[in-house]
């Protein structure tokens, strides 16, 4: 598996990594509204198109802050939605924590050291697309994902 | 990538249909859940009959499909106001610290595991959301004498809990041995513990011989320890509230004996200040609250101890020296 480097980051008064550097900034067009897209790993920004026009006024804007966790390795694992009014939170283990606000129009996340760009870019980036679309999601699974929906009550 | 399992726990009145509520540090935690296993473990933190205090709420999912392994060790992690905690027994809490509500799916076992909610659900969501709602979280002991609580800091390693034990021996009630939650209501402050086993390292067999009836475990940080409920297998007074009076600076030296230096209230503010965890732009209010509880607290006397003794000499030490200052201020 590639490993792929990423500016160490270390503070005991930030065991949460909460301010661990994201200098990567860009801006994408998601149908119809603008994704600002801030991380610390060049592969994790989306493959989506770039927003090059000028914002249109009234235009509301999601924020993706998206933070490549070196040291949590591991493959993603069965996933569990949390949908609690208005945050969505996916987990997949702990190589992937993503919560989505509604309200605020945030997405927060870690994606561990060894989710691989496909992986990310033909799974995740699908999954938070459809996600950041819909206010509640009905269903929070993206079409083109490989999944099989199981009952918290099977 | 291969088949992708997916689990959707929807958190609602309708899949959480039962209520409560506790009274947490002195904060009041509206519960609502799915779980009569919860709603009685939440029965042991009987709210009072005041309702000023601030508040927040827990959602608890239990759900019985989800795995439950106890081998997989505690991850926190967190950006803006959204706090995630990973826990054993595929437990997992997420935290909003801006709406001031957080949200748990269990597994039964943890649901119903009272070492469980003492070691670790209860302690995390205090410790996580407990600045947004006026609670600092001091990384210190504390005990209570006459009324009185005693706050010991210190450095990892220093050997708090060590002299928590040995002051609990003597007759001090104890309160906490790691994480203090401080509280300022009607500008008095009150220190609040959890009621939390005190964890003590294996090499501290040598002062407490008892200990050789207990087994350690990998407590939450991996590393091995006897964690034990401190009235139940140690006969400790224990009390979950208190006045705090002094605070004890707790230094290891290798010459002998105990000495006990004042310390300047900019000292007292710079430790916990400097301890604090960061919290970003989004809780500049509970920053500021923080800032202002510990400056409050930092008025209370304070001394540095040093010590080449052992936890029972210190402790007897520190019990003389107290007692000598309350007779000088009667």
């Amino acid at each position: 598996m590639q490993r792929r480097e990423f500016a160490a980051y270390a503070d005991p008064l930030d065991i949460l990594r909460r301010f661990a550097p994201a200098p990567l900034k860009a801006m994408y067009r998601i149908g119809s509204s603008r994704a600002v897209v801030q991380t610390n790993d060049f592969h994790l920004l989306p493959a989506l198109p770039l927003d090059v026009n000028f914002r249109v006024p009234g235009e509301q804007s999601q924020e993706w802050k998206l933070i490549r966790d070196p040291d949590t390795p591991g493959p993603l694992e069965a996933a569990r939605f949390l949908i609690c009014g208005p945050l969505t939170v996916v987990e997949m283990g702990p190589a992937c924590l993503l919560a989505l606000d509604h309200e605020r129009r945030e997405v927060v996340g870690f994606i561990g050291a060894d989710v691989d760009a496909r992986t990310y870019q033909e799974f995740l980036v699908p999954l938070l697309c459809r996600l950041t679309q819909e206010p509640v999601p009905a269903s929070p699974l993206p079409a083109s994902a490989n999944l099989r929906e199981r009952s918290a009550h099977d | 990538m291969d088949d992708i399992v997916t689990m959707k726990l929807a958190f609602n009145q309708k899949t959480l249909p039962f209520r409560t509520d506790f009274v947490l540090a002195g904060t009041r935690c509206f519960l609502t859940t799915n779980s009569e296993d919860v709603l009685r473990l939440a029965a042991l933190w009987q709210p009072t009959k005041q309702s000023d205090e601030p508040s927040f709420e827990m959602e608890i999912l239990v759900n019985s499909s989800a795995g439950d392994s106890c081998e997989q060790t505690a991850h926190f992690r967190g950006l803006r106001h959204i706090v995630f905690a990973a826990l054993p027994h595929s437990g997992l809490i997420v935290f909003d610290l801006l709406r001031k509500r957080v949200h748990a799916a269990l597994s039964p076992s943890a649901a119903r595991d009272l070492v469980f909610w003492n070691t670790m659900l209860l302690p995390i969501t205090i410790g996580v959301l407990g600045t947004t709602l006026g609670v600092v979280p001091l990384h210190c002991a504390c005990l209570d004498r006459n009324g009185k609580g005693l706050l010991v800091a210190g450095v990892s390693g220093a050997g708090k809990s060590t002299l928590a034990a040995a002051l609990a021996q003597r007759g001090f009630a104890f309160l906490s041995d790691d994480w203090t939650y401080l509280t300022r209501k009607q500008s008095a402050l009150v220190a609040h513990g959890l009621f939390s086993p005190i964890k003590l390292l294996p090499d501290t067999i040598r002062f407490f011989p008892r200990l050789r009836e207990f087994v350690p475990r990998k407590s939450l940080n991996g590393e091995m320890a006897y964690e034990m409920d401190p009235q139940k297998c140690l006969q400790f007074a224990v009390t979950d509230m208190s006045r705090p009076g002094h605070i004890v600076f707790l230094e290891r030296t290798v010459a002998r004996g105990c000495h006990l230096v004042p310390c300047r209230p900019e000292y007292v503010r710079d430790f916990f200040e400097r301890s604090a965890e960061r919290l970003p732009d989004e809780l500049a209010d509970a920053r500021a609250m923080r800032t202002s509880i510990i400056n409050c607290f930092s008025a209370c006397p304070s001394w540095m101890l040093r010590t080449g003794e052992s936890p029972q000499r210190t402790a007897e030490a520190i019990e003389i020296f107290l007692s000598e200052a309350e007779r000088a201020t009667a």
